[in-house]
């Protein structure tokens, strides 16, 4: 039953993935065991988009599909049955910038391959992720931009991140236009073409 | 204006083209000296070789596609200046033009900040409203049409437009939904119908609004076409462009959003294909009266979601160009032609623009890889890109001269433009130049 639903989420048949889901439930079925499969299906997602054969629309409508899984699963599990988490992540796009599709992608991306992350959303200013690496300890930042005018912004969060001493987070960079010669200019640690790329980055840095 | 020859309907698409395009290359020019108009006709002349695919000198660099906002910020224009205050922008455009030589006229895109303020658009936000002053202008994406919508819109596109789209994204225009569907009216009867709402205060209150953002607006066209009169005087020709999008990209970018549309080709496929076929004859009479009226050669679309990894190469074929396909034609016929500003990359699409007649096409691209784009292209388009914006931001003056040399030794023999792949804000003066001159050695 577990292949059904992967194979369903992998497939993109969204009806069939939800009502798989609420068949395992019913039927006793462990809520993390459910979880488990959702995270397998992308894991094969994430390879075929990796390889050019899975697409930005198949990760949107897995999402889609994911979230609604977990809302059917959520409240099923047992208090402390939840995974452990193996790294924080603090993603947002940079000030200007209010595109948010590409980094919601990378958050969710980074979220089923078991990160704990906190999405600031959009047009984040760097005192702002500055003050989110600070309360949440986490030692990986993302930001993310659409436009060129967010090279800019990037470049200033890195230097807010780098002046408040934060010197041991690990920052990474994405969007449209991002490439190692706006690494460089940013100072950033690396940057990713795509979401499988900030989930390689992240899994390197934890 | 563009007024057809006589013989129009005799006239083969490439005929058409061609009239279209000697009336461009011909239309008056206020030109401020003798030696303004040689270079204004040298440069057209060179542009028009390109675009027949001719022999010529030498390609061509075009700022306008990426450099046309740092040709003013670098005098200190902001992005607030670009949305409010033309007038301000006339000395820096003059100031670049004459300091750089380009081979084309480059200005910032015209938005109407006041004519914005006046409608309470929504679908966008722009510097001196919400965005700092230093930005410009920035999409807001919505899903101004529900998936439940798609066969309202399919059944008539410009009613929806008018009635549910205008009003969500300019709450000023909410009144339209007033108005009854045009087409019923043919009896005596169906004038009252027709005229009801303009009777109404909160529709003549609109109206009252309306004729005060056309005055605006009249302001500052007057303000824009004066200064692109001077540039063209100064002898620098534009491309000659109007702006079009794909039916996918009209329906994903403006009513449905990206998540909105790339989902939909999963959940209602039929609608959506629906929808994408209903919109291919009005986008096709949008362009060629657009065309007609101003006398542009060129449709230039801006692409966004038929790109690489945006979809399969399966759904691209069935959902983005089928339709997309059916309108570059229908403009070929009328001698128009398709400018692509091919926006991210098409790596597994230039077999699809390798099926459109010869010149139909210009293809600029971003992030394709330009080697495959000269071996399956060049001999049937003009091509133009895709100097990085990344490179003009933080490369040296070195790696961009580097950079475009390159792209002008692989297009030796062909029509080519010299581009860049995107948009940016910054730059150095060293490295447009640099960018501008390469194709002059």
């Amino acid at each position: 039953m577990s292949k059904e639903l992967i194979d369903a989420i992998v497939d993109m048949r969204e009806e069939d993935a939800v009502k798989i889901t609420a068949q395992l439930l019913d039927g006793g079925t462990d809520p993390l065991v459910v979880l488990d499969a959702c995270r397998e299906a992308m894991g094969v997602i994430g390879m075929r988009f990796e390889t050019g054969e899975s697409f930005i629309s198949e990760l949107i409508l897995a999402g889609e599909i994911l979230s609604q899984i977990s809302a059917i699963v959520k409240p099923r599990i047992q208090k402390g049955g939840a995974e452990k988490k193996i790294g924080k992540v603090i993603l947002g796009t940079v000030q200007g910038d209010i595109h948010d599709i590409a980094k919601d992608i990378v958050g969710f991306m980074l979220d089923v391959n078991g990160f704990e992350v906190t999405n600031l959303g959009v047009d984040v200013p760097p005192a702002k992720f500055v003050e989110a690496v600070k309360s949440s300890g986490a030692k990986i930042v993302g930001l993310s931009g659409f436009l060129t005018l967010a090279f800019d912004p990037m470049k200033d969060t890195v230097a807010a991140i780098k002046a408040a001493g934060l010197n041991e987070v690990k920052i990474m960079i994405g969007g449209g236009q991002i490439d190692e010669n706006i690494r460089q200019y940013t100072g950033a640690d690396a940057y990713g073409k795509d979401a499988m790329a900030a989930v390689a980055l992240a899994k390197s840095w934890s | 204006m563009f007024i057809r020859p006589d013989n129009w309907n005799q006239m083969s698409p490439l005929e058409r083209r061609k009239a279209r395009l000697d009336a461009w290359q011909n239309a008056p020019v206020p030109f401020i000296n003798p030696q303004a108009e040689a270079n204004y006709k040298e440069r057209i002349e060179r542009l028009r070789k390109i675009y027949d695919m001719e022999p010529h000198d030498r390609p061509i660099a075009d700022p306008f596609m990426g450099a046309n906002e740092y040709i003013v910020r670098r005098k200190g224009i902001n992005g607030k200046d670009m949305v409010y205050n033309h007038e301000k922008l006339r000395e820096p455009l003059l100031e670049f033009h004459n300091e750089f030589q380009p081979d084309t006229s480059a200005m910032p895109l015209p938005y109407p900040g006041k004519v914005m303020d006046m409608l309470d658009y929504k679908s966008y936000i722009w510097g001196g409203q919400k965005l700092p002053d230093n930005l410009t202008i920035q999409a807001v994406e919505g899903e101004y049409m529900t998936g439940d919508e798609y066969k309202e819109f399919a059944a008539d596109p410009t009613n929806f437009w008018m009635k549910k789209y205008l009003p969500r994204v300019m709450p000023t225009l909410a009144p339209l939904a007033m108005l009854t569907e045009f087409p019923r009216v043919s009896e005596n009867v169906d004038i009252i119908d027709l005229m009801v709402p303009f009777g109404l205060p909160p529709f003549q209150a609109m109206l009252k609004t309306l004729m005060e953002a056309g005055d605006e607006l009249m302001k500052m066209l007057a303000i824009v076409g004066q200064t692109g009169a001077m540039i063209a005087g100064a002898g620098f020709p534009g491309m000659g462009f109007n702006i079009v999008k794909t039916p996918f990209d009209y329906l994903g970018d403006t009513v449905r959003g990206t998540k909105g549309i790339l989902t939909d080709m999963y959940r209602r496929p039929n609608d959506l294909l629906a929808a994408c076929e209903a919109y291919v004859p009005v986008l096709i009479n949008a362009v060629i009266s657009a065309s007609d009226r101003n006398g542009a050669p060129c449709a230039l679309y801006v692409l966004h979601k038929g790109a690489d990894g945006f979809m399969s190469q399966a759904q691209f074929e069935k959902f983005y160009w089928s339709t997309w396909k059916q309108v570059m034609l229908a403009l070929y016929e009328e001698g128009i032609t398709s400018y692509l500003f091919i926006e991210g990359s098409y790596n597994n699409r230039l077999e699809n623009l390798a099926q459109m007649p010869e010149k139909s096409l210009v293809c600029h691209f971003d992030k394709t890889d330009m080697r495959r784009v000269k071996e399956v292209l060049s001999d049937k388009f003009i091509i133009a890109g895709n100097v990085p914006a990344s490179l003009m931001t933080a490369g040296t003056v070195d790696e961009v001269r580097a950079y475009c040399a390159d792209l002008v030794e692989l297009f030796e023999g062909s029509s080519y433009i010299m581009t860049h792949g995107c948009y940016f804000e910054n730059t150095t003066d060293e490295k447009l130049r640099a960018f501008i001159d390469s194709v002059k050695k």
